[in-house]
C-alpha cells in the first residue's frame, strides 16, 4: 500500500511538471465553435469568418471604426455607379508560391455566384462580372447600382483564392486552403483545433509569432478556466456571468466593444391589432426597455434607440433620446386606436436563448399591469424559423447582427418588403423607395440624410421595440499586447506579440 | 461457432433498416427546414428552392428513405454533411477516435477499480470496507457526469493547475474526462460484481470447494469469480456500448471533438445526413459490442459454449 502510494505520488509529481511552460512562439485562442469549413464562400457565421480571414485576405479591409483601407487591391476608382475599377497589389504570393492576379479575383468573386457560394448569394447576387483588364487590374461590374456591394467585399466572401488550387481539389476545397494571408494552413483536428503557421512571404506587415492554434471551446466557463491556468492566451466570447472573474483576475485583460447587432421584439404588422401604429407605439410606451436591458445583460451592452446600431455609419442612435416608460401616454394611445388593452391577449415568442425568455418574463409582466394577457411561447430554433416563416405569430423576440458594415444591411433584410428574414412583415412602399435610395448613392451628406430620415421613419412606424445592442467581449492575458478586438467580430491576431 | 456468427451478422441487417427508419422518419417530421438551415437566414427563397431539388428533399417520404438506403447499401454513400461538405462517414471517422479513446479509457478504469472493489465488498460484507464502497458507488451512481466534470476541472485544473481542464490531444488532457466518465461505470460495475458474488459465494459449490480444503484465494478467484462474472461481463458490455454511442456531456464539458459533440452540433444545426449516418453508426457499433460481448461469454462459461455449437 505504502509503495503504491509512493507510485501514484510521483506519477502525479511527473504529470504536474510536464508541459510547463515552452518559448512563447505560439498563440493559442479559445473560440465558441469551430469553423464548419475553409472555403470562404462556403459559410455565414462567425467563427468559420475568423478561421478564414488568417488564410486569406479581401481586396478591401475593414478598420475597427468601419471605414475602409486597402487591401489586396492598393486602390480602386467607381468608374459608375455600377462599375468599379480595382488596382490589384503586385508581387502578393499565395502559400503554394504563385502569384495572385486579377485571374484568381475574376474566379474569387465569380464563385460566389455558383451554387458553391448558396450561403451569401444575398450579398454577391448584385454582381454580374469581373473583368480583367490586364493581371493587375480588374472592374467589377454590378447588376444594379448596389453601393454597400462594395463594403461586403470585406465579408468573407470577398476573400480570394488561389483559381488552381481550388479548381485542381474540388469538393474538398474546404480542408485544404490556400490563400495569400498572413497565415497558412498547417493541420486540423475537426472539432478541437486548427493550427496555422506564418506565412514568411506574406507581402503586408508578417505576423510576430510562429504558430497560430484556434481550440473550440463550447462551455463558457471551461474558455475562463482556459484562459485563467494560461493554457490559453484569448478567449472568446467571454459571458456576461464570467465578466467578474476575468475582471478580477490581476493577470487577465478584458476587452470590450459595442458590435453592431440589435435584439428586437417584433410585431406581426400585418395581424390586429399590432397592425394599428399607435396600438404598437402603446405597448412600447408600456414598456421600460432601458432598464429590462439592465436587469437581463447586467451591464452589458445597451438599449437600442435605432435599428442602424450606434457603431454603424449615419446612425442617429446616440442623438436621440433614451426611451421612458410612461403608462398614461400608453392608455392614452389605446383610447385613441379604440383598443382596450384588458381585452387584449397574444403569445410572445422566442427561441431558447435564455436572455430572451428572461426579457420576455418582464415584458410580461409589465403588459399586464394594463391587464395585457400573454404567453410565452419558447421553441428550439429551427421550429421557431419555421412559426416565423409562416406568419401566423403575434409578437416575437429576434436578433439581427451585421457582418458588413453598411447601413443598409442592418435595415433592408429585417424591413424591406421581399427579405426572406422580414419576420414582422412590414410592407411599406416609403421605406422600400428609401433604401433603394440609400443603395444608389455614394456615401457623403446626401447617403446620411436618407438614413436618417429613415431611422426616423423607421420609429415613427415602430414596427418593433428595441431591446438590446451587444457587446464582443475577448478575455485576454496580460502578456498578449497588440491585440484589439474587433467589433465586427472577426478578430485578426497580425499584430500580435508576447510581453513577458 | 462461425455459423453463430454469421447469423448474428444477418440479424444486424433489419435491426439496422429499423433504425434507419425511425431516425428518418423521425427527423422527417421535425418541424424546421434543413434548407434553410443550411442556407442560413439569408439565403434568398431561389437558393432555397434550388437546394430542395438538389437533395431531393421534396420528394415524397418513401421515395426520400429509399434513395438514401438505396445509396447506402450500392455505394455505401451515407450522403455528405450539410455543415462541412464532407462525407458522413469522413466526418463520423475522425470523431470516431476520440470518443472510442476516452470509453476505452473509462472502461479500463471502471474495471481496475470497480470489479476488486465489488470482490472484497462480497468477500466482507457489511465491513467498514463494503460500508464506504457502497456510500462511494451510490454518490458516483447519482453524481450526474456535468456536475462531477465541473468539479473535477474546478480542483484539478484550476485549483492545483495539474491537468487540462479541456482537450483530448495529449494523455494528460485525457484523465479527467476519463475519471469524469468512469464514475457512473465504477459505480455500476462494483454494485453488480457484489451483488453477484454474494450469490454465487453461498452456492453449494463453493462450500464443496472450501469442504475439500481448497485455498480460499482459489475458491474465490476462481470457482466464485468465474461464475459470478457472467453479469458483470454483460454490463460491461452494455456500458462500453454506451459509451462508444457517445458520452456527450463528458464530451461537450472537456470540449471533446468526439462523436457524441458531432452528433450535438449535427442535431442543433438540422444537418440530417450527418445525424441519420451518425445514429446509424452508432446502431452498428452497439451491436457489434453486444456480439463481442456474447461471444465472450462463451469463453467464460463453457455452457454457454456448448450451446453455441
Amino acid at each position: 500500500m505504502k509503495k503504491f502510494s509512493i507510485i501514484f505520488l510521483a506519477l502525479i509529481l511527473a504529470l504536474s511538471l510536464a508541459g510547463t511552460s515552452l518559448a512563447k512562439d505560439t498563440l493559442v485562442v479559445a473560440d465558441q465553435y469551430d469553423a464548419t469549413t475553409l472555403d470562404p464562400i462556403g459559410h455565414n457565421d462567425y467563427p468559420t469568418s475568423r478561421a478564414c480571414s488568417h488564410i486569406y485576405d479581401t481586396l478591401v479591409f475593414l478598420n475597427h471604426d468601419g471605414t475602409l483601407r486597402p487591401g489586396l487591391a492598393e486602390k480602386w476608382e467607381f468608374l459608375t455607379d455600377k462599375d468599379y475599377k480595382m488596382y490589384l497589389r503586385k508581387g502578393v504570393k499565395f502559400h503554394n508560391g504563385d502569384e495572385m492576379t486579377a485571374a484568381d479575383v475574376k474566379f474569387s468573386l465569380e464563385r460566389a455566384n455558383t451554387p458553391a457560394g448558396s450561403h451569401i448569394h444575398t450579398y454577391s447576387q448584385d454582381l454580374d462580372n469581373v473583368e480583367i483588364v490586364d493581371d493587375y487590374t480588374v472592374i467589377i461590374h454590378l447588376k444594379k447600382v448596389n453601393y454597400p456591394f462594395f463594403s461586403s467585399l470585406v465579408h468573407s466572401w470577398g476573400n480570394i483564392v488561389c483559381k488552381k488550387v481550388v479548381e485542381a481539389a474540388g469538393d474538398d476545397y474546404g480542408m485544404n486552403p490556400v490563400g495569400t494571408g498572413p497565415f497558412k494552413f498547417k493541420e486540423w483536428a475537426k472539432g478541437d483545433h486548427y493550427t496555422f503557421e506564418r506565412f514568411d512571404d506574406y507581402w503586408g506587415e508578417k505576423a510576430k509569432f510562429k504558430t497560430l492554434i484556434v481550440r473550440s471551446i463550447p462551455e463558457p466557463t471551461n474558455r475562463t478556466i482556459e484562459l485563467e491556468t494560461g493554457a490559453v492566451d484569448i478567449a472568446y466570447p467571454v459571458t456576461t456571468i464570467e465578466l467578474a472573474r476575468i475582471e478580477e483576475n490581476p493577470e487577465l485583460v478584458l476587452q470590450r466593444k459595442v458590435i453592431p447587432s440589435t435584439t428586437y421584439m417584433g410585431f406581426n404588422v400585418h395581424k390586429a391589432p399590432f397592425d394599428n401604429v399607435k396600438v404598437r407605439h402603446a405597448i412600447h410606451a408600456l414598456l421600460d426597455t432601458v432598464n429590462i436591458q439592465r436587469a437581463v445583460f447586467r451591464g452589458v451592452g445597451q438599449t437600442p434607440r435605432s435599428l442602424i446600431p450606434a457603431v454603424t455609419k449615419y446612425s442617429i442612435n446616440d442623438d436621440l433620446p433614451a426611451h421612458t416608460r410612461n403608462v398614461e401616454t400608453a392608455k392614452k394611445l389605446f383610447a385613441e386606436a379604440g383598443v382596450n388593452p384588458a381585452t387584449l391577449k397574444f403569445i410572445i415568442r422566442s427561441n431558447e436563448r435564455k436572455e430572451r425568455i428572461d426579457m420576455a418574463t418582464i415584458i410580461q409582466a409589465q403588459l399586464a399591469e394594463v391587464g395585457i394577457q400573454t404567453e410565452i411561447v419558447q421553441q428550439e430554433w429551427g421550429a421557431y424559423l419555421n412559426v416565423l416563416q409562416q406568419k401566423q405569430h403575434d409578437v416575437f423576440l429576434l436578433g439581427w447582427g451585421l457582418s458588413v458594415p453598411d447601413p443598409d444591411y442592418a435595415v433592408a433584410g429585417l424591413l424591406e418588403s421581399n427579405a426572406g428574414t422580414n419576420y414582422t412583415t412590414f410592407d411599406d412602399p416609403k421605406l422600400n423607395e428609401m433604401l433603394v435610395k440609400g443603395r444608389s448613392l455614394p456615401d457623403g451628406e446626401e447617403r446620411a440624410a436618407v438614413y436618417k430620415e429613415m431611422q426616423l421613419y423607421i420609429n415613427e412606424q415602430l414596427p418593433m421595440i428595441y431591446l438590446h445592442n451587444d457587446e464582443a467581449i475577448a478575455g485576454v492575458r496580460k502578456i498578449v499586447k497588440g491585440f484589439e478586438v474587433d467589433p465586427f467580430e472577426v478578430h485578426s491576431f497580425r499584430g500580435v506579440y508576447f510581453e513577458e | 461457432m462461425l455459423k453463430y456468427i454469421l447469423r448474428r451478422i444477418i440479424m444486424l441487417i433489419p435491426v439496422l433498416l429499423g433504425v434507419a427508419f425511425c431516425v428518418f422518419t423521425l427527423l422527417y417530421f421535425t418541424p424546421g427546414d434543413p434548407a434553410r438551415m443550411v442556407l442560413g437566414d439569408l439565403a434568398t427563397d431561389e437558393a432555397i428552392k434550388e437546394f430542395r431539388d438538389k437533395e431531393g428533399l421534396n420528394d415524397p417520404f418513401l421515395v426520400q428513405f429509399g434513395n438514401y438506403i438505396w445509396k447506402a447499401v450500392a455505394h455505401g454513400d451515407i450522403g455528405r454533411s450539410y455543415s462541412s461538405k464532407r462525407p458522413v462517414m469522413q466526418e463520423i471517422l475522425t470523431a470516431f477516435p476520440y470518443t472510442l479513446k476516452l470509453s476505452a479509457f473509462a472502461m479500463i478504469i471502471a474495471i481496475i477499480i470497480g470489479i476488486p472493489c465489488g470482490i472484497i465488498s462480497a468477500i466482507k460484507q457489511y465491513s467498514w470496507f463494503d460500508t464506504i464502497t457502497m456510500i462511494f458507488a451510490m454518490i458516483g451512481l447519482s453524481m450526474p457526469v456535468f456536475w462531477l466534470g465541473l468539479l473535477l476541472i474546478l480542483f484539478f485544473a484550476v485549483r492545483l493547475r495539474w491537468l487540462p481542464s479541456s482537450g483530448f490531444s495529449t494523455f494528460k488532457a485525457m484523465i479527467l474526462p476519463s475519471v469524469a466518465l468512469a464514475a457512473q461505470s465504477i459505480s455500476m460495475v462494483t454494485r453488480m460484481t457484489r451483488s453477484s458474488m454474494l450469490e454465487v459465494i453461498r452456492a453449494d459449490y463453493i462450500r464443496t470447494a472450501r469442504a475439500k480444503g481448497q485455498k480460499e484465494s482459489i475458491v474465490i478467484g476462481v470457482h466464485a469469480l468465474r461464475n459470478a462474472l457472467i453479469p458483470v461481463v454483460t454490463l460491461c458490455g452494455l456500458q462500453f456500448g454506451q459509451l462508444l454511442s457517445g458520452a456527450i456531456l463528458t464530451e461537450s464539458i472537456f470540449a471533446v471533438p468526439g462523436v457524441g459533440r458531432l452528433m450535438v452540433n449535427a442535431i442543433m444545426s438540422r444537418d440530417y445526413p450527418m445525424v441519420q449516418g451518425g445514429v446509424l453508426f452508432i446502431a452498428v457499433t452497439f451491436s457489434i459490442v453486444n456480439l463481442l460481448v456474447d461471444l465472450l461469454y462463451a469463453y467464460i462459461d463453457p455452457r454457454i459454449k456448448a450451446e453455441l455449437k
